[in-house]
């Protein structure tokens, strides 16, 4: 068998190939690379040799324009002379097709940077040299770069006679051709913008739009057609710009037409329809923008709420208040909720991150409970005033009446009818009745203020008040079962209304309130309402006398201290439904001057306070009073320890800072801590290092013990030191010992004495060198 | 003699007519087709006014202001023409002590009023 290695395989075999073609092939490619480099060079040449005769033309030619340019009639003789000569140089000149071009070239270019008469002077000499002639050749050029310079040329030149030769460019099937002929098109006529708009098929590109309302912009006394016109073109390009025109030559006439055109498939004429509508007002175009709502994009849906914003009224905002309910996408959303706030402003309040008014409430209950209270006080001392007593009756009659009046609106309205007549005489009266009993009050409050005792304050709480109000409420049912309208509203009533009592202004503006009120003008009231209306009087007057007669204000006082007995028990604080409710609870004035005290000492007081503190103790009883003294006996009674105590052994200080840390720490670290305890413990640690030894494991006892072994030999050592340091007591200067040199330092110096340095060898050594060279 | 006008501008063409209409409205005009050249020249001599294209091989017109104000410390009028009528290039120019700046296409007859109107100033 043959063994594997010896088998060749060639995996790639390389075809047999004739070394003569070879030679062949390089002759041939080294032939075509010679002329393609001398292809390069001639073309070269020539370019630079057609660019240097421009190059000199143009200078030839440029003091001849120049002058053309700028010649005057008023010139001198010899200037006409100098002109005539040189128009008749020029047209011989341009008889050469190259001077020709260059001259048309000079005459483009100048045309770009010159404006003013120079301008209209250049053109005129364009066409008065017959050059667009050739222009006009070029449009029937077979190449369409050659028609489109052409046209360009036409355009620059304003050749007006062109007008009919390139408007068959318009729907050539090049785009630069076809683009070029429709500015030039617009740019020549005037009417050139209608020929286009009507004959164009193709697209009308936004750069090409651009180009076109700059040319429009532009031309002077440029009076635009109607652009509604072509809304009807069925290039909806075409439709498209014209709109865009409309918009921008602000042109409405065309209102049904683009209204039509929001149905339109193509979405940018649906937007731009949009825009011209919200442009031009148009009213009448609410209802298809609502219509055209539903099946339109995104952008058209926030177009149209755009334009609802701008045109629509509050009648269209339930068409939005659905469209809120129903739009899931953010933006439309979004532009619903804005256009909603545009037509009725504030609709929409912010909601997003807005905390519940739950959030506030503990902080309002607070704020309320602290007015609460003050309300509440004021009219306790007006219940344990017997001459205010009749007086708050009358208010809560009048409160009474009042919601009465409101009531009686939603049951009936014959009712309502004499209430309200009611209320219109009584409201008078109570006014002025109410006016001089709230000035007694006030002056009754602010005496009785002045006088009041602290205690009573402290037990006031506002919960009493519900009592006195149902109190009322049954002594007024047991008066007059007739009068049920008035029952039935006092078992309503809260005593929120409390506060009017006091308050004078509130109690007007009630009553203004009901005499202001829409409805009242709408009542005329006949005789036989008037009568009614007396007999109602009569009996809220004699209501008032035997609500006055039959309250037992005493038993309304003690079920109030009863109460408040209870409610001094229940906590300052409480929480009920998710609420928290603050109970006022007052300190009387003799605590509060202590408590004062206390405080004073504690901010600025010392051990020197302690006396007085305690005498404190002794005289009060209230357990808040005892506290605070104790608490501050005992911080005035606190002595700093002495240094002396600080490092004894009962404190702190006088222990191992390592035994925190070592108490703490696993095996690896205890052995750490002992190395550093090795190193910088002092005596301190000899306690630790000894707990160590009598309590842990072989390993570390082991350590321990030569840890306290160094420590105490270090010690040791300190001690001896310091014994040494006492002993040897000795002056600065009394030294026991002369300076003098050693035996290696005698040697050393006697041996540099005998020149065998290193130095000393290679100077030596130099020496030599420099005699044996001269000789 | 006339007063003396320096034009700087690369374009043959609009500098040959503009050269044309200043001689013709009876300035003395030195034509410079490059920022080298004005350097030069204005070394050896200091012109009544100079009018100059902000494009410019080697030393452009902002170049050529700073120059003519920071380093010659002269008061010349100096008129930029530029077809780069943009705020930038205008706000630069008078920055840096342009007297006026007159956007392409240039009409020479307004040139020659405001040329007259700046050496009027002096």
């Amino acid at each position: 068998m043959i063994p594997l290695r010896q088998i060749k395989i060639s995996l790639i075999t390389a075809p047999e190939f004739n070394l003569e073609y070879l030679w062949w092939l390089s002759i041939l490619f080294i032939v075509l690379a010679v002329l393609y480099f001398i292809g390069i060079f001639l073309i070269r040449n020539r370019i630079t040799s057609n660019s240097g005769r421009t190059k000199d033309k143009k200078i030839e030619f440029s003091p001849m324009i120049s002058e053309f340019l700028f010649y005057e009639d008023s010139n001198s003789k010899e200037e006409k002379m100098n002109y005539l000569n040189l128009k008749i140089q020029i047209r011989e000149l341009i008889k050469d097709n190259f001077d020709r071009s260059v001259l048309t070239e000079v005459l483009l270019d100048l045309r770009k940077d010159l404006s003013g008469q120079s301008q209209t002077v250049l053109i005129e000499l364009y066409k008065d040299l017959g050059l667009h002639n050739d222009a006009f050749e070029k449009l029937a050029s077979r190449k369409w770069q050659i028609i489109s310079s052409g046209i360009l040329e036409l355009t620059s030149m304003e050749v007006k006679e062109s007008y009919g030769l390139i408007i068959k460019f318009i729907n050539h099937r090049q785009g630069t051709v076809r683009k070029q002929a429709e500015i030039a098109v617009v740019n020549l006529k005037e009417e050139g913008i209608g020929y286009f708009l009507d004959n164009t098929k193709y697209k009308i590109s936004e750069w090409q739009q651009l180009k076109f309302l700059d040319v429009l912009r532009h031309k002077p006394n440029f009076e635009p057609p109607s652009f509604g016109l072509w809304l009807t073109s069925t290039n909806s390009h075409v439709v498209l710009f014209s709109l865009r025109l409309i918009k921008y030559y602000r042109q409405s006439d065309a209102e049904q037409s683009i209204i039509t055109l929001l149905k339109h498939k193509n979405r940018d004429i649906q937007s731009e329809a949009i825009d011209c509508i919200k442009e031009f007002f148009f009213v009448r175009a609410l209802p298809t923008l609502k219509m055209v709502y539903g099946k339109a994009s995104t952008d058209i849906k926030i177009a149209i709420l755009d334009a609802i914003g701008e045109i629509g009224s509050k009648s269209d905002v339930e068409f939005l208040e659905r469209l809120k309910k129903k739009e899931k996408n953010f933006n439309i959303r979004s532009k619903v909720l804005g256009t909603l706030n545009k037509l009725n402003p504030e609709s929409i309040l912010p909601t997003k991150n807005i905390s519940d008014s739950d959030y506030f409430s503990s902080e309002v209950e607070n704020n309320e409970d602290v007015y609460e209270a003050h309300e509440s006080i004021e009219s306790e001392i007006a219940a344990e005033t017997t001459e205010i007593i009749p007086q708050n009756v009358i208010e809560i009659e009048k409160d009474l009446v009042v919601e009465e009046a409101n009531e009686l609106i939603i049951d009936e309205q014959v009712v309502n009818l004499i209430a309200d007549e009611h209320l219109k005489h009584n409201g008078k009266e109570l006014n002025e009745v109410d006016r001089k009993v709230d000035s007694e009050i006030n002056e009754e409050i602010i005496s009785i203020e002045q006088n009041v005792n602290v205690d009573l304050i402290s037990e006031i709480d506002l919960n009493f008040l519900p009592k006195v109000e149902n109190d009322v409420v049954e002594e007024e049912e047991a008066i007059s079962a007739n009068f049920k309208i008035i029952v039935e509203e006092e078992r309503a009533l809260t005593f929120d209304f409390l506060p009017l009592i006091i308050s004078n202004p509130s109690i007007e503006e009630v009553i203004t309130n009901d005499e202001d009120d829409d409805f009242f003008p709408m009542f005329s009231l006949d005789e036989d309402l008037d009568i009614e209306h007396k007999e109602i009087e009569n009996q809220v007057d004699s209501i008032q006398k035997n609500v006055i007669e039959l309250i037992d204000w005493a038993n309304v006082s003690d079920n109030d201290s009863n109460q408040d007995a209870e409610i001094a028990k229940e906590p300052l604080i409480s929480f009920e439904n998710d609420t928290v409710t603050f109970f006022a609870n007052f300190m009387e004035q003799g605590e509060l001057d202590t408590m004062v005290l206390l405080e004073n000492i504690a901010e600025m007081g010392d051990c020197r306070e302690l006396p007085m503190l305690q005498e404190l103790l002794t005289i009060n009883t209230s357990p808040l009073i005892l506290d605070r003294t104790n608490e501050l006996i005992q911080k005035f009674s606190y002595q700093s320890p002495r240094p002396n105590e600080l490092f004894s052994s009962k404190n702190d200080l006088a222990e191992s800072v390592f035994t925190e840390v070592y108490n703490h720490s696993d095996k690896e670290t205890k052995l750490m801590l002992l190395k550093e305890i090795k190193l910088v413990g002092d005596k301190k640690e000899i306690k630790l290092l000894e707990t160590i030894i009598n309590t842990e494991t072989k390993t570390l006892a082991k350590s321990a013990k030569s840890v306290l072994k160094h420590i105490k030999s270090k010690i040791a050592l300190t001690n001896a030191e310091l014994i040494n340091t006492v002993d040897n007591n000795h002056p600065l200067f009394d030294v026991n010992f002369e300076f003098g040199l050693s035996e290696a330092s005698k040697r050393m110096m006697k041996s540099n004495e005998d020149g065998s340095t290193i130095f000393d060898q290679l100077c030596s050594m130099s020496n030599t060198l420099y005699n044996k060279i001269n000789g | 003699m006339g007063k003396r006008v320096l034009l700087a501008d690369d374009d043959q063409l609009l500098a040959s007519l503009l050269n044309f209409r200043l001689k013709k409205g009876g300035y003395d005009v030195h034509h410079s087709s490059n920022g080298k050249e004005v350097k030069e020249y204005l070394k050896t001599e200091m012109p009544d006014i100079i009018v100059s294209d902000i494009m410019m091989p080697y030393f452009s017109g902002i170049e050529l202001i700073d120059f003519v104000r920071n380093e010659l410390k002269s008061n010349t009028p100096i008129i930029i023409i530029s077809s780069a009528g943009n705020e930038q290039n205008v706000l630069s120019a008078f920055e840096l002590g342009a007297n006026d700046f007159i956007t392409k296409p240039v009409s020479p007859t307004e040139l020659l009023v405001r040329v007259a109107r700046e050496i009027n100033k002096i």
